[in-house]
């Protein structure tokens, strides 16, 4: 275990470091951030090594270089700005780590069995095996009929954080790429714990520290609806819907700030590298946070001629409305542009494997073909077999009714986004799961007996992050809405009693 | 003349009914977190006991043997058929033959064919090499 955790530390986490202090400006995120961005650069290492050729390693090591460089040329190059709104003192940096650190502690004891589960066998360590062999063996691997069974499309971050541990720590023992899996699902629940946490970073200290112990209690819950075998065992599942997670919790959640934006474009990077589902939901994760940065709603006064009611009065509005629709044009595509580039530049390295492995003639084994049942049923099994995993919805969804009712200036005043946000989220990545399992070609009972407790995993921790954030908004007692409707005073003649 | 005063027990009786949701919502919280916590450490130490580690001990030994086993038995780039009527132990077999031997989807390619039978070498098992 001692060297898996010094893969992720050295290997990982050290490459990372740099990076995920420049982008979270808090050593408190960076701890947990760090290791993921070691993990994305090694994903990103393999793209080069299917496509172009080489060996992994040098690829690595020239990514992280690369990324190290460019953080610190940006570092010299970028305008000084004016230094950050105070943090939170640096004694609840310490706390919350330590919380956080204690909190994964716990589950990851599970490692101490040796637990190898299925697809951490079969699927994942062939996939690290193949990465480690260089070029030659990643693209014949990957092309050989012989391995489909493993989804050989499969994105490659497991595999390659697997074969960096393997390069650190020899090739003898085989578990090292399994236990690294399982210290990178932590990390990346400590990121979502860092998030639920800095929601009341800078309140007062009941509320705060509430959040530092939800903070605490999301990454034991995370490790929890996954179950042991699944969160230790080498399954992707917890890290990418983890990394999802932190995604929705810094980009959907907090206030907006370049900070939390780049976090959660780095989450949801690591998301849509891990696994396909992660791929597909992190696309849609990316769709939100685009839209919640670059709001819709900007762009309707550019375009509506003002006129009337709504602007100013029709005789100073313009002779043309048609022509200043016009002159909105340049405008509008230009944040059309953003709103894409939000959306394209976090999803490339995950897009560039998609693209990749299509261009190998590795096709998703998921719709290989057309099922013999009917949509019907298999929508029907589908959404029993979600249900069971999903009991804690209606808690979520009572406390959202009741938080939005009474909780909701709170809510604002702490400049956290609307909570529909997060729930969209949710739907969204059901939705996708759902039809996933409908259009699918697998023998639908077989599919969902060895697969739905996974895929529905960023749903349920998606459900308790939010039951955490309304309780940390609870802890500080509706603060701003008592300060907001405390009644006006009365005028000082009217105070005859 | 009374509005003052009525707006303020407005106000009072709005933020006891605020503190009242802030305590249902911090109970339904906290008890949805007992209990999934309670689940995972209950998960977590169910794997733990002495029978559940042994078996994993012995299953890591198992697959160490084996990968040792197609080292040994076969030469580098073989060209294999996987032949195993276990489904997993047919695709432990291909995994564990990654960067040695070269698993063929078809036996007409294959020059050595691969199964596991039971036996001693290997935790319960054997690696079964046949030519041709």
């Amino acid at each position: 275990m001692s060297r898996a955790l010094f893969a992720v530390l050295a290997g990982l986490g050290l490459p990372g470091l740099l990076p995920a202090l420049a982008v979270a400006r808090s050593w408190a995120v960076a701890v947990f951030l760090a290791p993921l961005i070691g993990a994305g650069l090694a994903a990103v290492a393999a793209e080069p090594e299917l496509g172009v050729g080489g060996s992994f390693v040098p690829w690595y090591l020239l990514a992280a270089a690369m990324a190290n460089a460019a953080v610190v040329a940006w570092w010299f190059i970028a305008p000084r700005r004016s230094p950050s709104p105070a943090g939170p003192p640096w004694t609840w940096s310490i706390v919350m780590v330590a919380v956080l650190l204690g909190a994964m502690a716990v589950p990851l004891i599970g490692l101490r069995t040796g637990i190898i589960g299925y697809d951490g066998n079969v699927i994942w360590l062939t996939h690290t095996s193949l990465v480690s062999g260089g070029h030659r063996e990643l693209l014949a691997g990957l092309q050989n009929a012989a391995y489909r069974f493993s989804n050989p499309d499969y994105p490659p971050l497991v595999p390659a954080a697997g074969a960096l541990a393997l390069a650190l720590a020899g090739h003898n023992d085989l578990r090292v790429a399994v236990q690294v899996t399982a210290f990178l699902n932590a990390t990346a629940l400590g990121v979502v714990g860092a998030g639920v946490a800095a929601v009341a970073s800078k309140g007062r200290a009941l509320p705060r520290m509430a959040a530092v112990a939800a903070a605490g209690v999301v990454c034991l819950v995370g490790f929890s609806v996954t179950e042991c075998y699944y969160s230790v065992g080498g399954y992707a599942d917890l890290l990418w819907s983890a990394a999802a997670m932190g995604a929705v919790v810094w980009g959907l959640v907090l206030p907006r700030n370049t900070q939390s934006l780049a976090v959660a474009w780095i989450c949801a990077a690591v998301a849509t590298l891990t696994k396909n589902e992660g791929l597909a939901v992190g696309l849609v994760l990316l769709v939100l946070i685009a839209l919640r940065y670059r709001p819709l709603t900007r762009l309707w006064p550019r375009i509506r001629p003002r006129s009337g009611r709504l602007g100013a009065p029709a005789g100073r509005a313009g002779p043309d409305p048609a022509r200043r629709r016009g002159v909105a044009v340049w405008p509008a595509a230009r944040t059309w542009a953003v709103r894409a580039a939000f959306v394209v530049v976090p999803a490339l390295p995950g897009l560039a494997w998609a693209a990749l492995v299509r261009a190998i003639g590795v096709r998703d084994a998921f719709f290989a073909s057309a099922s013999a049942e009917s949509p019907g049923s298999r929508a029907a099994a589908t959404a029993s077999a979600m249900a069971v995993h999903l009991a804690v919805a209606p808690v979520g969804l009572a406390v959202l009714v009741v938080g939005c009712v009474f909780l909701r200036r709170s809510r604002r005043h702490a400049g956290l986004a609307n909570p529909a946000w997060l729930w969209t989220a949710g739907v969204l990545s059901l939705a996708i799961i759902f039809a996933t399992y409908v259009f699918g070609s697998y023998e639908i009972h077989w599919w969902l007996l060895t697969s739905v407790n996974r895929t529905t995993i960023f749903a349920q921790v998606a459900v308790y992050t939010d039951l955490a954030i309304w309780m940390v908004i609870a802890f500080g007692g509706g603060a701003a809405r008592a300060v907001r409707d405390r009644p006006e005073p009365a005028p000082v003649t009217a105070r005859t009693h | 003349m009374n509005s003052y005063p009525n707006s303020r027990r407005r106000g009072g009786e709005r933020q006891v009914v605020t503190r009242i949701a802030c305590v249902v919502i911090i109970c339904a919280a906290a008890v949805t977190f007992g209990l999934i916590v309670n689940h995972g450490l209950t998960s977590t130490a169910g794997e733990l006991n002495r029978g559940s580690t042994e078996a994993w001990a012995r299953f890591d030994r198992q697959q160490a043997c084996i990968y040792h086993a197609i080292r040994s038995q076969l030469p580098k780039g073989a060209a294999v058929f996987i032949a195993d009527r276990d489904v997993y132990d047919a695709q432990r077999l291909a995994e564990l033959s990654t960067l040695w031997a070269v698993p063929q989807p078809n036996p007409a390619t294959a020059r050595w064919t691969l199964s596991l039978v039971p036996g001693q070498a290997c935790s319960g098992l054997s690696l079964r090499v046949r030519r041709g």
